[in-house]
């Protein structure tokens, strides 16, 4: 058997199977106790909502992914920066950290109103919603790498004079990349949740929506076929979003330890 | 979002049969009525109802449920979680083509007091010459997309509805939609300069504050609902005549509500209510005419399917006095 094969039976089959069930208990459920859609749409009604407005949802989720990614990216970068500074400064570490924590633990749907009134609407509203709720994770992990070192490699390199930033480049780094890629795992799908909520304060101009719009169109009335399918979306974005960093990360871990120099 | 969490209890509910709690006076049927947004002046004759036992002296026992943002009135009253709710008719015909079973039994108003609120100083004097400004609409209710299929808008950017008017006032190309006599009496009092568009006045106006039920209710209680549809003409004819005493009621449940913007609501609404058709015709009553017309503007701006409802059964005027 060949190795694609083998792949697909052990890790894309029964995920596929048991979805298969679902919808089908799904769709038998709907039709015995005659739920009314407005209620609970049947797949059926899911999926002809699917065909009905699929061009309009796959540019909503091509926008909301953009929204996502860009907003994960910037999030990447500046929480390895704050982490950097953070593993470089005791004192700074212990006055900001908390101010990082307060990140994690304020309720989105409540800054992200004044978060657009600062930013303002559209596409950089979006992205700084989903960059506030995608630091903390990439910070905390990031952190936590940078300075759970080996202490007998950190006596290694002092022994041979070792400038910091020297230690930073070839040790730290390098063994902050699994942690980092564990942040990024937990940040991407954050991204994705912050975009659709930063949609729903932020919008777009007029003839631009994305996933968040669509949510609150249709929910607003009573369209629950179309929202079922939005969910879907939603939920295969966040599924591509994770997966793209997922192999990413191994693909960039099996290089790095290698033993990059 | 809170709305999926509502499904799997919805569908417990459909299980469960109905029992309440019995009634306080045993005389009296016990029956609840669900509103669309938290009470507010829109809402006065139903509390004008039940402050002054219209209610009780047509042998109803009603609650009166206040709502929120997202209140799922719609699906509260088809399921039959609440016997009647308080319900816009562009939603009502949304329902419907969801195979909501829920019936429109009397519109107080008979005018949409839905408006376009935009500077007195940017000129505009119509809802169709608004250009190159930022524009607040929400999405969810059918006329920000019938308004943007009729007019070109250019320039106009359209931003999500904030729901207060701080950027109103911080903005002056800044407009929003609004109800007449709420957001710019509030912007006035915080020294702006809004003026109200009213939306009904380039066509579209689907009834206000229609008391529903469902399509079953209609056939087979047919007292309950004569009654409820009675106290509330009631209500509604009281408020009008004197809103003093609801409107305190309503602002002990609602303390964001000063008597000051209630007592204006009230004063606004009499014209949206008692228009030249009431007036003939009595408070309450809504026409097929007026029920298919929004229909095709529904249809016209791609919110329902052609086919898909029937406006016929959408409403009914036999209970109306």
């Amino acid at each position: 058997m060949n190795r694609f094969l083998s792949l697909f039976l052990t890790s894309v089959l029964p995920p596929l199977l048991f979805f298969a069930l679902l919808v089908l208990l799904w769709h038998l459920g709907v039709v015995l106790f005659d739920i009314k859609p407005f209620l609970l749409p049947g797949p059926l009604r899911v999926a002809r909502a699917i065909a009905d407005h699929f061009p309009a949802l796959l540019y909503a989720t091509g926008l909301t992914g953009l929204g996502a990614l860009s907003g994960f990216l910037l999030s990447f970068a500046a929480g390895f920066l704050i982490a950097l500074l953070f593993s470089q400064s005791r004192i700074i570490a212990r006055s900001l950290y908390p101010y990082a924590i307060f990140l994690q633990t304020v309720p989105v749907v409540a800054i992200a109103p004044l978060i657009i009134l600062w930013i303002g609407h559209g596409f950089q509203g979006v992205v700084a919603v989903s960059f506030i709720i995608s630091l903390f994770p990439i910070i905390a992990n990031t952190t936590s790498g940078l300075t759970s070192i080996d202490p007998n490699l950190l006596d290694l390199f002092a022994m041979n004079n070792a400038s910091r930033w020297q230690v930073v480049r070839k040790l730290r780094i390098p063994s902050a990349v699994p942690a980092m890629f564990t942040g990024a795992k937990i940040s991407s799908g954050l991204s994705v949740i912050g975009a659709i909520v930063g949609e729903f304060f932020a919008g777009y101009g007029t003839d631009d929506f994305g996933l968040g719009y669509l949510i609150i169109l249709t929910n607003g009335q009573a369209k629950t076929d179309y929202l079922f399918a939005c969910i879907l979306f939603c939920t295969l974005l966040g599924l591509a979003v994770f997966t793209s960093i997922s192999l990413l990360s191994n693909f960039l871990l099996v290089r790095w330890n290698g033993g990059e120099d | 979002m809170k709305k999926l969490l509502l499904f799997p209890i919805f569908l417990l509910l459909l299980g469960c049969g109905g029992d309440k709690a019995p009634p306080t006076d045993p005389s009296l049927t016990r029956v609840r009525l669900a509103l669309n947004w938290f009470p507010e002046a829109e809402h006065g004759g139903f509390y004008a109802a039940l402050e002054h036992g219209y209610y009780r002296q047509n042998g109803l026992e009603v609650e009166i449920l206040g709502g929120g943002p997202d209140a799922p009135v719609i699906q509260r009253v088809a399921t039959d979680a609440v016997e009647f709710g308080v319900s816009n008719a562009d939603d009502v015909l949304n329902a419907r083509a969801q195979q909501a079973p829920v019936v429109a039994l009397m519109a107080p108003y008979q005018i949409n007091p839905r408006c376009i609120m935009v500077h007195a100083g940017s000129g505009i004097e119509r809802i169709g010459d608004i250009a190159d400004i930022t524009l607040a609409l929400s999405q969810r209710p059918a006329f920000s997309h019938y308004l943007r299929k009729k007019f070109p808008f250019t320039g106009v950017t359209i931003v999500p509805y904030p729901g207060n008017v701080t950027q109103f006032l911080m903005d002056p190309h800044f407009a929003q939609q609004g109800y007449l006599f709420s957001e710019p009496f509030v912007a006035r009092n915080k020294g702006g300069d809004p003026r109200s568009l009213l939306v009904a006045d380039v066509g579209f106006n689907p009834y206000a504050s229609l008391l529903i039920a469902t399509e079953e209710a209609v056939a087979q209680r047919e007292t309950v609902i004569s009654a409820m549809v009675r106290a509330t003409v009631a209500g509604w004819e009281q408020y009008l005549r004197d809103p003093q005493a609801t409107n305190r009621r309503i602002h002990r449940l609602n303390p964001e509500m000063s008597l000051d913007i209630l007592a204006y609501g009230a004063e606004e609404s009499r014209p949206l209510i008692l228009d030249p058709i009431a007036r003939q015709q009595g408070l309450g009553q809504m026409s097929l005419e007026r029920w298919s017309g929004l229909l095709e503007q529904m249809i016209e701006a791609e919110l329902i399917a052609p086919g898909a409802v029937e406006p016929g059964r959408a409403f009914t005027t036999r209970f109306l006095p």
